[in-house]
């Protein structure tokens, strides 16, 4: 931690552990001169639970499960790239229907997450009115969730070698009534962020994020894709059924938190466009390839584009039925490190906004 | 975004929120509640047990026979269990209701029990479990799943041996 010197100028601002943009522990020290942010010191660990080394305690099946429960807002994303992982060492060819319905569960939290976020964005900004608006919108995702899955965040969607969940008559009825229902609603929320004047005064030309200073954090996701850096894995390094979907990756110039607000609603309308081309062309045939399938020792690497941007898992098994060692590397993490760059110089009002805009998840980066 | 238009809907629709515990709160047909078991169609080979990723489901042998405890206070309702279940005799139910008195906490099992029998056959000790259908072909008239019901573990597998080798 660095020590910062105190003048009558000059102050440190303890923001946090507790009450930041999303009111999850996250500690940063933040120098000011009068107004203006002029050194930031993150620091991170107060949610630390131990999940990779639990994990190393835990059958694949069981594993299954706690990765799921790493982190509420991915919580489909996690299993699925485990499951990815392991589907890799044991060289599977998970079934056609299982590919479809894996996009749906992960284009159904991608439309939550995002709303979640941009609703805290409202939040943030202070227009009440709007955060409730956008919550209750992502109300129609969540009672879809529930309708489908059985569960509003933890879907229990994916197994190693195909989903755990089925699509029949009514549940693809109430996936298409919800999506009719989201997308008018979410155009117009899209309309509200691009023009009104209390969003725009707050968040254009805050928190910047050039595109060389996105690829010297390495960033990713909407973060990424705000600053002009074309990246989403989806596009990249087609997983499941993502290479025959129409995928609309955009990507905006000015990389401030307007702009990665407005990734996240494209993506969110975007996400309904994927889950009725899902919807109109799902295949018939087995949804996975039985309950346990054999994985043998190996290692494998798999990645996917969680909400927030890539999530890379790390497997190593072994003869065990237990996994010798269980890696991942979040979106949020180095998300994280781009926020000194676009701190410093802002304002110390605009922090809150511009730690919300990178979206982060601090049980994802912690564990 | 017209507040004003927006003002109105809500205003003509009212709360969103459900009127709960004052009115039954509507629940998903697929919502994944509480576990319940049926001993009936447990084959007891315990992969539920092995499947529950915080052990929350526990068998016991006991001299009345195979005990199946659930506590609902560690379950986290992922459904590993049913979804693992060879026969479907672990389901999940789409009751939610979890609130209890802190007297009440070790009442929140789910239980059932599989009995012990005696070997129709040879007399040893058994237990009255479904029969492990999965791979047997042809499939089992009702007759011979009773009559297997009624067969110690070594009995059953003499039992299949010779019905394969009829076949």
């Amino acid at each position: 931690m660095t020590n910062l010197p105190v003048t009558s100028e000059s102050f440190t601002i303890p923001v946090g552990p507790l009450h930041v943009a999303l009111e999850e522990p996250m500690y940063f020290r933040v120098a000011v001169d009068g107004e203006t942010v002029t050194d930031v010191d993150i620091n991170a660990g107060h949610v630390h639970r131990g999940i990779e080394y639990l994990a190393t305690k835990r059958t694949l099946a069981q594993n299954m499960i706690l990765t799921e429960r790493i982190c509420s807002l991915c919580s489909n994303s996690h299993p699925e790239t485990f499951a990815l992982a392991a589907e890799t060492i044991a060289e599977m060819e998970v079934p056609e229907r299982a590919t479809y319905l894996r996009v749906v569960a992960g284009e159904v939290k991608r439309v939550a997450s995002n709303l979640f976020n941009v609703a805290i964005l409202a939040h943030l900004v202070g227009y009440e009115a709007l955060f409730m608006h956008v919550m209750q919108v992502r109300e129609l995702a969540q009672d879809l969730k529930e309708a489908v899955f059985g569960n509003r965040m933890d879907l229990g969607a994916i197994c190693i070698g195909g989903t755990r969940y089925d699509l029949d008559e009514d549940t693809i009825t109430a996936l298409t009534v919800a999506l009719d229902r989201l997308e008018p609603e979410i155009r117009e929320i899209e309309k509200t962020y691009r023009t009104n004047g209390s969003i725009q005064r707050r968040t254009r030309g805050v928190g910047v994020l050039s595109i060389d200073d996105a690829i010297a954090c390495g960033v990713v996701g909407p973060v990424a894709r705000a600053s002009g850096l074309l990246q989403d894995v989806r596009a990249d390094a087609p997983y499941h059924a993502y290479d025959r979907l129409p995928l609309d990756v955009l990507t905006l110039p000015d990389g401030d938190v307007w702009s990665r607000a407005m990734i996240r609603l494209h993506e969110a309308l975007d996400a309904i466009v994927i889950l009725r081309a899902c919807l109109r062309d799902l295949p018939d045939g087995p949804i996975n390839l039985g309950s346990d399938p054999y994985v043998p020792p190996g290692r494998a690497v798999a990645r996917s584009e969680a909400p927030r941007g890539e999530l890379l898992y790390y497997l190593k098994t072994c003869d065990a039925e237990e996994p010798e060692r269980l890696k991942w590397r979040v979106p949020s993490f180095p998300n994280w490190d781009a926020l000194t760059v676009m701190l410093s110089r802002a304002k110390v009002a605009d922090i809150a906004i511009i730690v919300n805009s990178i979206d982060p998840c601090i049980s994802c980066t912690e564990r | 975004m017209n507040f004003l238009s927006l003002f109105v809907r809500n205003l003509v629709h009212g709360p969103y929120t459900d009127p709960f515990p004052f009115a039954p709160a509507p629940t998903a047909a697929r919502f994944r509640g509480k576990v319940a078991f049926d001993p009936e169609t447990c084959e007891a080979c315990r992969k539920c047990e092995r499947a529950c990723p915080t052990g929350a489901i526990r068998f016991e042998r006991t001299p009345e026979g195979m005990t199946f405890d659930c506590w609902h206070d560690t379950c986290v309702f992922c459904g590993n269990c049913a979804f693992h279940c060879p026969t479907g005799a672990i389901h999940q139910t789409a009751d939610w209701h979890l609130a209890h008195l802190q007297a009440d906490k070790y009442l929140q099992v789910e239980h059932g029990l599989i009995p012990a029998i005696v070997c129709s056959s040879c007399g040893g000790k058994g237990l009255d479990s479904a029969p492990a259908i999965g791979k047997i072909k042809p499939p089992l008239s009702p007759e011979e799943t009773q009559e297997l019901r009624s067969l110690c573990p070594k009995c059953r597998a003499k039992y299949l041996k010779d019905r394969r080798q009829r076949a």
